[in-house]
């Protein structure tokens, strides 16, 4: 007889991450996109404007959150007490997996590929390529806002990170490599959302509702 | 008098004992420098300085040195020292902008004055000898103050061809040559300006002699007093400095020293309250630019830039450009042509591979592209996977 049995894949830790990641990408942009190119504020006297002051309040603190959110994630890799997942992360060196994942991407075959790891092939070398993507934004981030920023933490860390800076060519291409980020970071939420919703129509195991309720449904073949 | 904190009874002790070494040192230095060619008050006087315009000189250049007011006649005394300190002034591929800029100006100020009354060795433009008499007199000021002269580099050394993009006195000796002679008997080399500092335009790409900043070509460490020109106070600083401690201040990790290139421009801004307001100047000549608004949409480049222009401020302290109206274009930052070009657009419209192609641009047309893809996508896979699972 064939059963559908839940089974936990996302722990809460790794459920909490994702949506503070989400809802701090998604700040993070809108700010960040009136931070590169703002419209100016006639109305009303100096005095009592401060819209980019605001609006860069809530990008350094939503920034600071994705550093401790990227942190975390990264501990999570390795340290999870439900399912440490580095490993998963080379799921991309298995070859022959890697073929037939591509094959049915391309919709060539109907066959599933294996499910050996916790991401498939491609899933791990896009996920692998947010982590890198994270960490440069952050880096990027943390120089920009240690550069006006002198004090506590911010310039203990900004020593730190300073050596990037120069490595970079100076403040200027630190900011312009973290506008390219951005735009890296909206082409991977386009396809990773609508693989989401692929793959939860596709296979039907409720692939959305899993970073919601940890579960994934699978179907368990038993006489 | 209020009791004093742990805190402030620290301070004072570290800035009594740094006042100590500092008195200790120019006794030494006042016994083994040359005998002053001209006494520096009558100087002062005959050029119209006043008594109190020197104090006030003092205490300026005390708060930009952040040192705290009792350094102030520790100043004055360095700043009479001032011409006794040998120099020696290279030119290198260079525009003489830097050294007309320290020379030139509205009226005479200490800053002028100090710099116009400096013991030049050897000054390529200002010098009357020529050919090989020139060339004797550098030699002869290297050996006679081996150690202990001053080298101030004025421009960047083109290595192309064997550094043979320049040559120089009748001998045909390359720049490099010449550089690499006289830093090393130079008790300090200080680039003056972004050309020997970080190689300036003669760097920008495709940058044909080879061109690269003092320190890069020879492997030493210099002080960069950069910008395009510099400041002059944050040259004479430098030497009082000097002068005062027996040592070059604090450098940042691109040698310019910390006391003047710590802070970024936009930090210290008076056009700032206006980019936190959200009021920009969005073309030349607007509204917003006759109520003088933040320059952050025409270009200015303040926030990448770590100068203090903003502070000290050019001629006397009548203006800087963001406070002419237009914006900072980043000359203290090594490689600016082409960091922070476009110079009258914000970087975000910086293009790539020419043309109208900015990140923004493509962006936009990556993401049009990959939606239009999973939208094609999806099309495809609701006729492939149809049905497969209806029970």
């Amino acid at each position: 007889m064939e059963t559908i049995v839940p089974k936990k894949e996302w722990s809460v830790a790794i459920r909490l991450n994702h949506w503070s990641t989400v809802v701090a990408i998604f700040i993070l942009i809108a700010t960040g996109f009136y931070i590169a190119a703002p419209f100016t504020v006639n109305a009303g006297e100096t005095v009592n404007k401060f819209l980019m002051g605001d609006v860069r309040f809530w990008h350094i603190f939503f920034g600071v959150l994705l550093v401790f959110a990227f942190l975390w994630r990264v501990y999570l890799a390795f340290f999870s007490r439900f399912h440490a997942d580095w490993k998963d992360f080379f799921a991309w060196t298995d070859k022959k997996n890697f073929i037939k994942q591509i094959k049915f991407y391309l919709l060539i075959s109907k066959e599933r590929p294996d499910h050996n790891y916790l991401y498939g092939p491609l899933q791990s070398l896009a996920y692998a390529g947010l982590l890198f993507l994270l960490f440069l934004i952050v880096l990027t981030g943390l120089i920009l806002l240690g550069a006006g920023y002198h004090a506590g933490w911010t310039s203990l860390v900004y020593t730190l990170v300073k050596p990037f800076e120069n490595l970079m060519g100076g403040l200027a291409v630190v900011r312009w490599i973290h506008h390219i980020l951005t735009w890296c970071f909206i082409l991977f939420i386009v396809v990773h959302v609508y693989m989401a919703f692929w793959y939860d129509a596709v296979l039907q195991e409720g692939t959305i509702s899993s970073m919601i309720s940890g579960k994934v449904f699978r179907k368990n073949h038993s006489k | 008098m209020g009791r004093k904190s742990k805190y402030e009874n620290t301070i004072s002790k570290q800035y009594g004992e740094l006042m100590a070494y500092c008195k200790g040192h120019m006794e030494q230095m006042d016994k083994t420098l040359p005998e002053p060619v001209e006494d520096f008050q009558t100087l002062l006087q005959e050029r119209g300085i006043s008594r109190r315009s020197f104090i006030k000189w003092t205490s300026l250049m005390t708060t930009a040195l952040m040192l705290p007011p009792i350094f102030r006649p520790m100043v004055a005394k360095a700043a009479e020292n001032f011409s006794r300190l040998p120099v020696v002034w290279l030119h290198f591929a260079e525009c003489t902008g830097c050294s007309e800029a320290l020379l030139r100006s509205s009226y005479p100020n200490v800053d002028d004055i100090l710099l116009d009354t400096i013991s030049l060795e050897y000054h390529e433009t200002l010098m009357a000898a020529a050919g090989y008499q020139a060339e004797q007199n550098l030699e002869k000021a290297i050996n006679d103050f081996n150690g202990k002269f001053i080298c101030v580099i004025e421009g960047a050394l083109p290595q192309g061809l064997d550094g043979k993009y320049l040559t120089l006195g009748p001998k045909g000796k390359t720049g490099v040559e010449v550089a690499k002679e006289v830093t090393s008997k130079a008790a300090a080399v200080i680039c003056i300006g972004s050309c020997s500092s970080f190689g300036n335009v003669q760097a920008a790409k495709p940058n044909p002699t080879d061109s690269a900043g003092i320190g890069d070509v020879l492997g030493i460490t210099t002080v960069n007093i950069a910008g395009c020109p510099p400041n002059s106070a944050n040259f004479t600083g430098t030497l009082l400095h000097f002068l005062m401690f027996g040592a070059l201040p604090p450098l940042d990790s691109l040698g310019r020293p910390t006391w003047a290139y710590g802070k970024r421009i936009h930090d210290f801004c008076e056009r700032r309250p206006h980019y936190d307001a959200g009021e920009y100047v969005e073309e030349w000549g607007d509204g917003g630019a006759m109520k003088s608004w933040c320059l952050y949409k025409v270009g200015c480049k303040g926030p990448y830039t770590f100068a203090n222009c903003s502070k000290v401020r050019f001629n006397d302290g009548v203006s800087w450009p963001v406070m002419g109206g237009h914006g900072c274009m980043g000359c203290t930052e090594p490689g600016f042509w082409d960091t922070m070009a476009p110079l009258e657009k914000p970087i975000a419209d910086t293009t790539i591979g020419g043309g109208e192609k900015t990140v923004d641009k493509i962006g936009a047309v990556l993401t049009a592209v990959t939606v239009a893809g999973v939208a094609a996508h999806a099309g495809l896979s609701a006729i492939k996977h149809r049905g497969q699972n209806k029970e």
